[in-house]
């Protein structure tokens, strides 16, 4: 395995004072889905901005890959995002489009041609069982359909890395079940995978590697073995 | 460390610059239908901005009219400038011919017309005074000339009054130099507030895509997740900026046109009354094309200036 993300003691400080993130150092290999956990404001949405570049360290080092992103600048940081897929816990559709439409949008930035994007978009609606709703508007979808759609859009792309920032944190336990197996089966294609959860039950269940976060400081790393035993 | 291309197998999809113009006219295509659907979705918003945005326009565009029908008016009165030299009684047609063919050729002079008494005797008999002059005897009237100055008229009024043929020279200086003294400062006024009001439009634009900006930052959040650049993001505002400009510009033509038909034969039989054919002008289709085409540019750079600085800010933070 490769590196896919390393975070070399990497520090954010707001321009208030406020410190989300200190020293903070990582790894996360191609293919592996590990979660990061802690309370809120611990600090894991801010590691989560500073890996699709929505923020930038104050000191230390984020690798993506060979790519140092602290010299990702200007036109590049587009870029380096569309390498990134990003699942909202709000699941942040465009409500006046379809769910085609929402699905299809990495693809219509990166110029690809109209037959190649309705052949990926209905790939990957049919992987995520959306085929018959891709008419659809993102109002006339369930909770769990809606989440269904944002992880659609994040993969349509075949990102190197996917980052969800409490995917369930709005749904039940059966759909946030549900939601959890289709990251589950990512890594297998080769997609790394890193979520943010609060929800310890359902990071335990999984039974993956555990990043915790307390106070902007890694309290813990935690393997899957480890986890296991806990 | 070297530092490798980004998303090599996706943002760039092929090396040929054939791709490259069609994924930079679809990315318009899409700006183009996403802006003109921002628009019908939301017809009474669109027409009440357009409505504004016209009247805004309407007003320093019918400053402009004015400005230009004054213009034209102020040429008139400057052709019409003409210095009256009676000759004395004495001075007979052959003379006078004579002494307006030496005034014809002095630098300071544009025209001299000839009129001879015989000729204003039929002027006066035509305007029913026959009577009156067949009453004082031989035809009194002296030769005129009529005569069109080329430069400053006061001068040339003063050197032809000191001609030993002129008995008189009339010449209504100072109601002119007054005339043009507010024609100049009318002019100066209307650029002023063309100035601010063209400014005012720019604002007007600038505000209502901020708003829709506004409106659509949660929408923006997301293209930016997804790798949009500012560009791919600008460019429906741009086109909606255009777009509200186009149809401002052509609604306060429109406004004008009406206003000047309205105005104009009023207007016409006010200036008959004084002896004068002023007609009021309205937009010929170049200048109007011409002004449809500012008011879209107008809109498409207030879009870019309000748009861009709210791109601006969204950058990550560095700190």
């Amino acid at each position: 395995m490769s590196s896919m993300l390393r975070f070399d003691n990497v520090s954010k400080q707001y321009r208030g004072g406020h410190v989300a993130l200190a020293d903070v150092s990582f790894e996360v290999q191609r293919g592996e889905m590990l979660f990061v956990t802690g309370h809120s404001g611990a600090g894991k949405s801010t590691l989560l901005k500073l890996i699709h570049l929505g923020e930038r360290p104050s000191r230390g080092a984020v690798l993506f890959g060979e790519r140092n992103l602290l010299k990702v600048r200007g036109r590049r940081v587009p870029l380096h995002r569309r390498d990134v897929g990003v699942v909202f816990q709000d699941h942040r559709l465009l409500a006046d489009r379809t769910v085609f439409e929402n699905v299809a949008l990495p693809l219509i930035l990166r110029g690809m041609r109209r037959g190649e994007i309705a052949k990926r978009v209905r790939s990957v609606l049919d992987r995520l069982g959306l085929g018959a709703r891709e008419r659809a508007l993102p109002t006339q979808l369930s909770a769990g359909e809606q989440q269904r759609v944002g992880i659609a859009r994040a993969l349509v792309g075949e990102p190197q890395l996917l980052v969800a920032d409490e995917p369930t944190g709005n749904l039940d336990p059966a759909l946030s079940a549900e939601i959890m197996t289709l990251f589950a089966a990512l890594p297998e294609r080769g997609t790394s995978v890193l979520i943010a959860s609060h929800d310890l039950g359902l990071v335990r269940r999984l039974k993956k590697r555990v990043l915790v976060l307390d106070q902007g400081r890694l309290a813990d790393d935690i393997s899957p073995e480890d986890l296991a035993d806990a | 460390m070297p530092e490798p291309r980004l998303a090599e197998s996706a943002a760039r999809p092929s090396p040929r610059p054939l791709r490259h113009v069609t994924t930079w006219f679809d990315h318009h295509l899409y700006s183009f239908v996403a802006s003109l659907g921002r628009v019908a979705r939301k017809p009474w918003s669109t027409i009440l901005t357009v409505g504004v945005m016209a009247v805004a326009l309407a007003l320093p565009l019918g400053l402009w009219l004015v400005l230009a029908n004054v213009a034209r008016f102020s040429g008139d009165v400057e052709q019409s400038r003409q210095i009256s030299v009676f000759l004395k009684p004495q001075i007979d047609v052959a003379a006078a011919q004579a002494l307006a063919g030496t005034l014809r050729a002095r630098s300071d002079i544009g025209q001299v017309q000839l009129r001879t008494p015989e000729q204003g005797l039929a002027e006066l008999r035509a305007g029913g005074l026959g009577d009156a002059i067949s009453a004082v005897g031989p035809n009194p009237l002296p030769s005129l000339l009529i005569v069109t100055p080329k430069g400053d008229e006061s001068l040339l009024a003063a050197s032809l009054q000191r001609l030993p043929q002129a008995d008189l020279v009339q010449h209504d200086a100072q109601w002119r130099d007054r005339l043009d003294g507010w024609l100049r400062f009318g002019t100066r006024v209307a650029l002023v507030l063309g100035t601010l009001l063209g400014l005012g439009a720019l604002l007007v634009v600038g505000n209502t895509v901020r708003l829709d900006i506004q409106s659509r930052r949660e929408e923006i959040g997301v293209l930016q997740h997804l790798g949009a650049t500012d560009g791919f993001i600008r460019r429906p505002f741009l086109y909606l900026g255009a777009w509200y400009g186009l149809a401002a510009g052509a609604f306060a033509i429109g406004l004008l046109t009406l206003a000047a038909i309205a105005l104009r034969q009023p207007l016409a039989d006010l200036a008959a009354r004084y002896g004068s054919q002023f007609w009021l002008d309205g937009f010929d289709p170049l200048t109007a094309a011409a002004v449809v085409l500012g008011t879209t540019v107008l809109g498409w750079l207030g879009a870019g200036l309000v748009a861009g600085h709210y791109l601006r800010q969204t950058r990550p933070t560095e700190s």
